[in-house]
């Protein structure tokens, strides 16, 4: 404060009018006006409780929280009560146990059964996407493309694939190659090409021409300059978002369930719809283990890719 | 020097020309666990990877059928379904963007202590971690099935994302304005107002738009699970193999995803890059006639 009155007077002395010692401040631009009109409208029709809304009340919401199901909470996180908690220890020992096996963890039951299949689903749907990834990723960028076509179609199918939804490629792929295991590796297999693709072809765009043009100058064919001077340069990132692709994988394996897809959802399905909303809550709190556990492993080996 | 003058000088000037390559440990290591990986789940996953090849045959016979069967008499029904998963999305944007704006700065290095710091990290990765569904599946008791709780769900697992890549915005801004309002006497807050907020704003902006796009994709995957919208619209139409729904409901999931996404990177664009030179001479010109706004001592 006592800064700002100090250059004033100063300014005074030289300047007569101190209006000009502050310049105007300038109208805001129209895009902040309509974007903000924008903003405030769009928000009014979604979340009112109308035909296009969804009728999302943020006052209501404290007490519709409060007004819970009492079946619903008491199955899947009543913490407080000890008869639920030992209930819900010796769920997890018949789920995860067999007195007949030597080994202390026991993977046979519908729910590690479950468990086992969404992280062999997540595997394979990674290592297959993100393998053909690599090439449609070069594709995907103007500077790898060998032709103007060749690039556009990619980035066209590549769009188109990203807009799918996974749950609905995976309700696809039940209708061409029945439920199972299956579908959910084909479906996971597409989401991983579009996140892939899409995140490795924006580091093609920024990466050093030098290397391109010295392979060429070399007489190195197209395919040649890609493979020596462009593919090295964008593998450590290629890598790292093959294994972020991973992550998002184990996530998105619960849902294929629903569709007949395989994987831990097939059991959270079955038993949400047996009311054994305790089973529910033991699978989503192994699953939750699970991906928090893959995903402190990820982190570690992208943040060692550098 | 042809290659073959090069080998013939002794295996001395060849190691010369070209250096060994030094044996990468790590590489080996990733190649033999990923190989090791995709032979155990290939053999062990219960697929019956034979339907594979069958595969091609039936999704002509799909694709044939979907274009017999095409028709436009449930698009409203589809455009109705995909507004309610953009309405879902939105309103979980603006919750997640809501819910996250005050731990951002908590998060950020250059602005706060690491004590308070790393624990608000904490919070968010685990909000990170959980997946939708499970956010979903713990609210049903709450909030029932609709979508309101799928707004929620996504709303809440947005936190994580959106406040930790925010705070990443807001460590990398320029250290000179905060230094010249600390310098002037500045707090807290008004650190926040003029130096932190004027530089990072339009990339958070932009950032929740982005996320905006991601959780169109996520409302629809929650849609089979009951909140609504055009995911479940289309795998009920699957299931009960509506086929003149399916055909119908992709097209629109399709051309509304890429149309969204074609709107909001625009938006974003302009958010970071600001106005078009074009745009910014139009309007200078057309401020110019009220006097001079300029003032070389500000």
């Amino acid at each position: 404060m006592s800064g700002e009155a100090s250059v004033d007077r100063e300014r005074g002395r030289t300047e007569p009018a101190g209006r000009q010692v502050r310049p105007r401040k300038p109208p805001p631009q129209p895009f902040t006006i309509l974007g903000l009109a924008g903003l405030v409208a769009f928000t009014l029709v979604t979340a009112w409780d109308w035909a296009l809304g969804i009728g999302f009340d943020p006052l209501a919401l404290p007490g519709e929280l409060a007004d819970s199901n009492p079946a619903m909470v008491e199955g899947l996180f009543n913490v407080t009560d000890a008869d639920w908690r030992a209930q819900y220890v010796e769920l997890l020992r018949t789920h995860f146990t067999d007195p007949d096996s030597p080994w202390p963890l026991s993977l046979d039951s519908r729910i590690g059964g479950g468990l086992v299949e969404t992280v062999q689903i997540a595997v394979l749907a990674t290592i297959v996407g993100a393998a053909l990834s690599l090439p449609l990723a070069v594709l995907n960028a103007r500077l790898g493309a060998p032709d103007r076509v060749t690039h556009a179609v990619v980035k066209a199918l590549n769009n188109v694939n990203r807009a799918i939804p996974d749950v609905i490629w995976a309700a696809l792929f039940v209708v061409l190659v029945g439920v199972g295991a299956l579908p959910g590796i084909l479906a996971l297999t597409m989401f991983t090409i579009g996140v892939v693709v899409k995140l490795t072809s924006d580091v093609v765009d920024g990466i050093d021409r030098g290397p391109i043009e010295a392979a060429r100058a070399a007489g190195a064919s197209h395919a040649a300059a890609m493979r020596t001077a462009l593919v090295p340069q964008i593998l450590p990132a290629y890598a790292s978002f093959s294994l972020y692709a991973f992550e998002l994988n184990l996530r998105g394996a619960a849902v294929l369930g629903f569709v007949g897809a395989g994987g831990i959802g097939q059991a959270m399905s079955y038993y949400w719809s047996q009311l054994d909303f305790e089973a529910v809550s033991v699978i989503v709190f192994v699953y939750l283990v699970l991906v928090i556990v893959v995903e402190q492993v990820s982190i570690s080996i992208r943040r060692r890719l550098g | 020097m042809t290659r073959a003058s090069v080998r013939g000088s002794g295996a001395r000037a060849a190691a010369q020309v070209r250096p060994e390559r030094p044996f990468a440990r790590f590489r080996w290591t990733v190649t033999v666990v990923l190989l090791a990986l995709l032979a155990w789940s290939t053999w062990s996953v219960d697929a019956t990877w034979g339907r594979l090849l069958q595969a091609p045959g039936r999704a002509v016979g799909f694709v044939g059928t979907l274009v017999e069967t095409a028709s436009l008499e449930p698009l409203g029904v589809a455009l109705e379904a995909m507004w309610e998963s953009i309405a879902i999305a939105w309103i979980a944007t603006l919750l997640g963007a809501a819910l996250s704006f005050p731990l951002v700065f908590l998060a950020a290095a250059n602005l706060t202590r690491s004590r308070v710091r790393q624990p608000v990290r904490q919070v968010l990765n685990v909000f990170r971690a959980i997946p939708e569904i499970v956010l979903a599946i713990a609210l049903i008791p709450f909030l029932g099935l609709g979508p309101v709780t799928g707004a929620v769900a996504m709303g809440i697992s947005s936190i994580g994302t959106l406040g930790k890549l925010s705070a990443e915005i807001v460590e990398s801004i320029d250290d000179g304005p905060l230094q010249a309002v600390e310098a002037s006497g500045g707090g807290r807050l008004e650190r926040l107002r003029w130096a932190v907020l004027p530089q990072a704003m339009p990339e958070i902006a932009a950032f929740w738009l982005y996320r905006f796009e991601i959780n169109i994709r996520v409302s629809a995957v929650l849609g089979v699970i009951g909140i609504g919208g055009i995911g479940g619209f289309i795998a009920q139409a699957v299931e009960r193999n509506v086929f003149e729904r399916i055909g119908l409901g992709l097209l629109v999931v399709i051309l509304a995803t890429m149309l969204v996404d074609a709107i909001s990177s625009r938006l974003r664009r302009r958010l970071i890059e600001g106005p078009s030179p074009a745009a910014q001479a139009r309007r200078e010109r057309a401020s110019t006639g009220g006097g001079p706004t300029g003032d070389d001592a500000a």
